[in-house]
């Protein structure tokens, strides 16, 4: 059974944004929805100063609080490690949107669910790579099977110091930064 | 809105289809409904989100473009594609497009006209122009150089010499100085070299996505990356190193790389002495650029220079200085020197036509159809001057001067205007002054979108149809990164125009008919093609099926000899020559030499206005597109850059509303506080400021350089000097 996970080298970032247009295009999302953002921050004064990108999505926890407030069961995750909404059971209540710690859910106000990254799910089980991982001029990210130990990414985060966001969460996320 | 299965909406998308067009506004859940159910076609082609020409796949459900990935083969995508890229494609639906021919009816005020009665009326009245004042009345302006092919036969056949294209505005510095100093354009071999110096460069923000995967390859191998530059741009990111420079200074910088190169024997003598002309007059012109004479004037610390000097002539011939593009080239009084400069460091490392170092271009013969030429007229002196005797000598004659064609209106010299694929009134300097192009007898934009040019000026617009929806002839993929494999690709057409508009070839043939020159132009894009392809031993089909071919390697590093063993560049000597002998014969220097830019930031809120390209924008093209603009949405793109201790000392906070002031302007703009920027000078993003209120997604949102921007020609290669503006800012709105 496959384990999905990312890595993310976010120091390999410069902010084009063809991530975040790679994925609305995907999923033909309006140009207000994106499924992953960047975090910037200036660290220093100038001038010896560093601009660090910090790319953020659906982190695909193990122990989605996103999940755990859904009243409806809406909100699933499957054996393969991806998180998922039902739309059929979603009532719009938001809670998850107050839930997720990462602030990766996004309100389509159309459908009137709260939207986030897939893990281009439909598309990765056909062996198929996500877009924002697929599109990186710089090589950000990366994606796989954490089960098949010849993968890219299984050999990367054996060799890779790592870390995750918000770890005192307790969220298990699936996402992993390349520690630098 | 009615309630539709997803059984019922594909019928009516049948039934739509069926009468010519797609409803665009349906529920767009009953849209994916349908088209997770559709085949996928992908279709190669090549990208129009800048100027770079990345090969793509598109990805085509029923008729309707879906998305864009990178190609695998193409040189400059190599399977990426950047931001631009990927929603450039969405523009094919944007609700903007000019939908079928337009003419002027009054201020703002267009009527829709038929494809028949645009050509009839432009054909007379272009014909009457030619008849009472001359074919040297007639300008074709464009962004270049996609349209020239068939511009040219229309100047041919009225006897213009007048073609001009965008670049006094980009890199024409470059393009000027390199044929004549090293006959040729060489460009960095990233991807092997050991030591990258990019000085107003951001190959981040200007992005051909493989360039940068090829930086980030050298880094992976340990090579060094040093950014110089006023703003730390996305680029600096990856850097090792950004050294802040005073802008417009970057000049002298280089001359003091070269002074402690020279000085300390770092320089590669051999080669200069086997391959340059011209060192001694470099070397006496600049004996007293010492770095600490720079420090004064740059404020990168003299030390600083020493280090990279000694730095990169320790990995010489693997370092070379990034050969540049807009920064820097249009830029400043000392453009031209600068570009002058960046050829004699590289030269004095010894790098070029060495691997790591830099490299030519590969490139392939394309063959041409076979076509009845019109018959030569006698055409006059070009209308900007450009190569022309008199104060523009120097100028390019293929690039122009496109700052003076307003001008030219207004004394009554210039009086009919083509501009194609090109927005002068919002890329071009001083806005109000671009208006006067309004005033000529015949002013016809090609355009794909109502742009600011064809709003306030055209009094036909012809449109295009969209990057999406034509056939171009096939190319060379080469420029600015290198590879030693040449390859060519080509612009097919992926799905049929979704308006009434047409290719500019099918524009030129309409119009041709009316003035008598039809049998000039009495071909198709797909003879053109196929011509062009033969003597590559490939066909079209060939090319279709595949997008991008590559063809065995034609660069093989070393310098270029003659049979005898002597350089053979294409320069006067042979060599790389530092003193450019039509720049003397000219009353200018021939090698580079110290020039101050034009005015300076003095009084305490005063600031030099620069610009550069934010990376999802190139500059103010695809301001119109909702993908993009919701980019400089969420993360305050519109916002200007201050250095915050310039900011503390004038009151502002980040966030805070400022007024910006020129001679020419005073506009309002948010400001974002930072440590990313030399204190001389305010950042302004090139994306914003639009003005045209039928490009709705752009009108209104920011401002924009070339409002603040006075007409200027610099006198050597033509540029508009784009950063030689001094602004004012003060807190508030009054």
């Amino acid at each position: 059974m496959a384990k999905y996970a990312m890595l993310v080298d976010a120091g390999r970032c410069t902010g084009c944004g063809a991530c975040r247009i790679a994925c609305q295009m995907q999923w033909q999302l309006p140009p207000e929805i994106a499924y992953n953002r960047l975090e910037h921050r200036e660290k220093g004064t100038y001038p010896k100063v560093k601009w660090e990108t910090t790319p953020v999505q659906c982190q695909h926890c193990d122990n989605p609080p996103c999940l755990h407030v859904c009243p409806t069961g809406a909100t699933y995750k499957r054996s393969d490690g991806i998180v998922l909404i039902d739309h059929k059971k979603c009532i719009g209540c938001k809670y998850c949107m107050v839930a997720c710690p990462y602030g990766a859910r996004t309100l389509d106000h159309e459908k009137m669910v709260p939207e986030k990254c897939r893990f281009c799910a439909d598309y990765v089980v056909k062996g198929q790579q996500p877009p924002c991982v697929s599109t990186c001029m710089n090589e950000v990210r990366v994606f796989g099977d954490v089960e098949d130990p010849s993968s890219k990414i299984s050999q990367l985060l054996a060799g890779e110091s790592v870390y995750q966001l918000l770890p005192e969460r307790g969220t298990q996320p699936r996402i992993y930064y390349v520690k630098r | 809105m009615p309630k539709f299965s997803r059984r019922t909406f594909l019928k009516m998308a049948t039934a739509a289809g069926a009468i010519g067009s797609m409803p665009v506004y349906l529920n767009r859940n009953k849209l994916l409904e349908a088209a997770e159910e559709a085949t996928i076609e992908k279709v190669p082609t090549l990208c129009n989100g800048c100027s770079n020409m990345c090969g793509m796949f598109v990805h085509v459900k029923n008729g309707r473009v879906w998305k864009a990935e990178g190609h695998p083969i193409h040189l400059k995508s190599r399977g990426k594609l950047c931001a631009r890229g990927h929603g450039t494609v969405a523009d094919i639906y944007n609700p903007n497009r000019v939908t079928q021919p337009m003419k002027r009816v009054g201020e703002g005020q267009f009527e829709p006209i038929t494809w028949e009665q645009a050509f009839q009326e432009i054909g007379q009245k272009l014909m009457k122009i030619v008849d009472v004042y001359g074919g040297n009345s007639v300008v074709w302006m464009e962004h270049g150089t996609r349209g020239k092919q068939y511009a040219d036969i229309l100047l041919d056949y009225i006897g213009s010499p007048n073609y001009i294209t965008h670049y006094a505005t980009c890199f024409t510095s470059k393009t000027n100085v390199w044929p004549k100093m090293v006959g040729t354009t060489l460009y960095g071999d990233h991807e092997n070299a050991d030591y990258m110096l990019f000085v107003g460069r951001n190959f981040a923000g200007g992005i051909i996505p493989n360039g940068m995967n090829k930086v980030l390859k050298a880094k992976e191998r340990g090579a060094k990356l040093v950014v110089v530059d006023p703003r730390h741009c996305e680029l600096a990111i990856q850097a090792d190193e950004w050294i802040p420079i005073r802008p417009g200074t970057d000049l002298a910088f280089f001359l003091a790389l070269a002074h402690v190169l020279i000085t300390e024997k770092l320089y590669d003598v051999q080669f200069v002495r086997q391959y340059v002309s011209g060192f001694d007059e470099f070397w006496q012109a600049n004996k007293n650029c010492t770095p600490e004479w720079a420090e004064k004037i740059t404020s990168v610390p003299a030390d600083k220079i020493r280090e990279i000097a000694r730095e990169m002539a320790a990995k010489a011939p693997r370092a070379f200085l990034e050969t540049g593009y807009h920064g820097l080239n249009a830029h400043y009084q000392n453009s031209v020197q600068q570009a002058q400069a960046n050829v004699v460091i590289n030269a004095l490392l010894g790098n070029m036509f060495k691997v790591g170092g830099l490299l030519p271009a590969a490139s392939l013969e394309l063959g041409q159809l076979d076509k009845p030429v019109p018959p030569a007229k006698e055409k006059g002196p070009r209308v900007d001057g450009a190569g022309e005797e008199g104060p523009y000598a120097t100028v390019e004659p293929g690039r122009g001067i496109p700052q003076l064609v307003p001008k030219l209106v207004e004394e009554g010299k210039v009086k009919a205007v083509f501009i194609y694929h090109y927005n002068p009134l919002r890329t071009g300097p001083d806005p109000e002054y671009q208006k006067k192009m309004k005033d000529a007898e015949l002013v016809v934009s090609i355009p794909i979108d109502w742009n600011e040019t064809s709003y306030h000026t055209a009094h036909y617009i012809l449109p295009e149809s969209f990057f999406l929806e034509r056939m171009e002839t096939p190319v060379n993929v080469n420029g600015h990164i290198t590879h030693l494999s040449p390859q060519v690709a080509y612009r097919a057409k992926v799905v049929d125009p979704v308006h009434n508009t047409k290719s500019l070839l099918e524009i030129m043939q309409g119009l041709a008919k009316e003035i008598g020159a039809a049998e000039y132009f009495n071909f198709t894009v797909e003879e053109e093609a196929e011509a062009m392809v033969a003597p590559l031993g490939i066909t079209m089909a060939e090319l279709r099926k595949a997008g991008c071919l590559e063809f065995p390697p034609t660069v093989k590093p070393g310098f270029p000899l003659s049979a005898m063993g002597k350089p053979s560049l294409a320069t006067p000597s042979g060599k790389v020559e530092f003193s450019v002998g039509v720049y003397k014969a000219n009353g200018f220097s021939g090698v580079p030499r110290w020039v101050p830019p034009k005015v300076m930031p003095e009084k305490e809120n005063e600031f030099r206005l620069i610009h550069g390209k934010q990376p999802w924008h190139s500059h103010h093209i695809t301001s119109n597109n909702r993908y993009l603009m919701a980019i400089s949405e969420t993360y305050n793109g519109t916002w200007a850059w201050m250095n915050s201790q310039r900011a503390k000392q004038l009151g502002i906070k980040n966030g805070d509303t400022v007024t910006i002031a020129s001679e020419l302007a005073q506009k309002q703009v948010q400001v974002k506080v930072t440590e990313l920027l030399h204190p001389d000078c305010i950042w302004l993003p090139s994306a914003y400021g639009g003005f045209s209120p039928k490009a709705e997604v752009a009108y209104g949102v920011g401002v924009n350089y070339n409002d603040f921007l006075p007409v200027q020609v610099e006198p050597i290669a033509g540029s508009v000097m784009g950063q030689e503006v001094i602004v004012t800012v003060r807190k508030g709105v009054n």
